[in-house]
């Protein structure tokens, strides 16, 4: 008998292929308003906008020494998963602003729509033992090695990201991404939990 | 202890603000690419084409009547979530496109992309007992009444919507649309599981 509780293989790869095209679609809204956000992607948004490269082989390069740490804590399957989802959306970043544009979008609804499609693709991610790499394993890290708390960690990263972009990129939009961060944390705050969602 | 298979107030609100706004966001990119499609939407999206009536309005009162037997057959909780849930869809495929102006998109992808956020819509609106819809009421009461398998009447129905469709728009729209359609359909037959998204 097929256990309900294990997704198998299709519906990993529609799982993950959701979450990476959403996340790729709120990138293109994210860096088509000039926007951060947090965690690895957010790094590689600040990176982006401080060079003039683009998000997709930056967020590519960054994540390349995370998938080290997350086999040894983590394991092969959410590594490969997670590189897979870490690929698809470089790649589709590069490839979506062919296929899309806006000819004009406001920076406050677009962060909310930006923070939505990015939370549910993460929950989408999660769901199907998958992520967008990086600074959270690292924090995970931290908590086992030196007692430091990963969600601080995770905070204090996001705080001295946003506390950078200040210098990058105006103060309004400064403020409008935290009002992206916030609803993506949000959505994933409420909705992440292996009580209601109890597939793996 | 709260019982972690009931939603609470606060979670229902967010998924279906969720739903709501993905449904919209689609429905924009839907009325950019003059897409049809299939269901309470796709009927609303033809009555537009024939009449010139704004969508938003012809949408909610195309949605009036199910409501009603909504409230007969499955109770003044549905019914009240539906009503919300179609008003304020009404409401935000008026105003998006104050705030999102869409440029150009190819079509492949518009039509992919409308069919995921369509889904993740549909997905978060019946997980938190609200739906955008009508039509299927009425099959699940024609089934009750005449034992005529509501699924098959749902097909029907939208083999009609969409041979209607053909008389109006041209080929490669009515294929594109059946693209999205096709998505959309197989992201929830996949991903609407009772035994695993558990809480109500």
């Amino acid at each position: 008998m097929i256990d309900p509780a294990k997704h198998n293989l299709i519906e990993d790869a529609q799982g993950i292929a959701y979450g990476a095209t959403m996340a790729a679609f709120g990138i293109v809204i994210l860096t088509h308003l000039g926007l951060v956000t947090g965690q690895t992607a957010g790094l590689a948004v600040l990176i982006a906008y401080a060079t003039g490269w683009s998000f997709g082989p930056v967020f590519f390069a960054i994540n390349i020494p995370f998938y080290v740490l997350a086999y040894v804590r983590m394991g092969a399957a959410f590594t490969m998963k997670t590189f897979l989802a870490v690929a698809l959306l470089s790649g589709l970043s590069l490839w979506l602003p062919g296929q899309i544009s806006f000819a004009a979008l406001n920076p406050w609804v677009g962060a909310i729509l930006f923070g939505f499609l990015s939370g549910s693709a993460l929950l989408a991610l999660f769901r199907h033992g998958a992520s967008l790499g990086g600074i959270g394993i690292v924090a995970l890290m931290l908590q086992d090695r030196l007692g430091w708390r990963a969600g601080w960690v995770q905070l204090a990263f996001d705080v001295v990201l946003f506390a950078v972009a200040f210098a990058v990129i105006e103060a309004r939009l400064v403020i409008i991404s935290f009002v992206g961060a916030l609803v993506v944390n949000l959505v994933i705050a409420i909705n992440h939990r292996r009580d209601r969602y109890v597939v793996t | 202890m709260t019982d972690p298979t009931r939603h609470g107030p606060l979670d229902d609100a967010q998924g279906l603000a969720f739903g709501v706004t993905m449904a919209a966001f689609g429905m924009h990119i839907l009325a950019h690419m003059g897409f049809v499609t299939g269901q309470t939407v796709g009927l609303a999206v033809l009555l537009t084409h024939v009449t010139g009536l704004p969508f938003p309005a012809v949408y909610f009162a195309v949605t009036l009547p199910f409501l009603a037997l909504g409230w007969y057959r499955l109770g003044a909780r549905f019914a009240l979530k539906t009503l919300f849930t179609t008003a304020a869809l009404s409401l935000m495929v008026a105003l998006l496109p104050r705030w999102v102006d869409l440029g150009r998109m190819e079509p492949a992808f518009a039509a992919i992309l409308f069919g995921l956020m369509f889904g993740i819509a549909a997905l978060a609106a019946i997980r938190h007992g609200g739906s955008f819809g009508g039509l299927s009421i009425l099959w699940i009461e024609l089934q009750d009444r005449t034992g005529f398998r509501a699924g098959t009447a749902q097909l029907l129905s939208d083999v009609v919507i969409f041979g209607l469709a053909a008389l109006i728009v041209p080929l490669d729209t009515l294929a594109y649309s059946f693209l999205g359609a096709a998505v959309f359909s197989l992201f929830l037959a996949i991903n609407h599981r009772r035994d695993r998204y558990v809480a109500v």
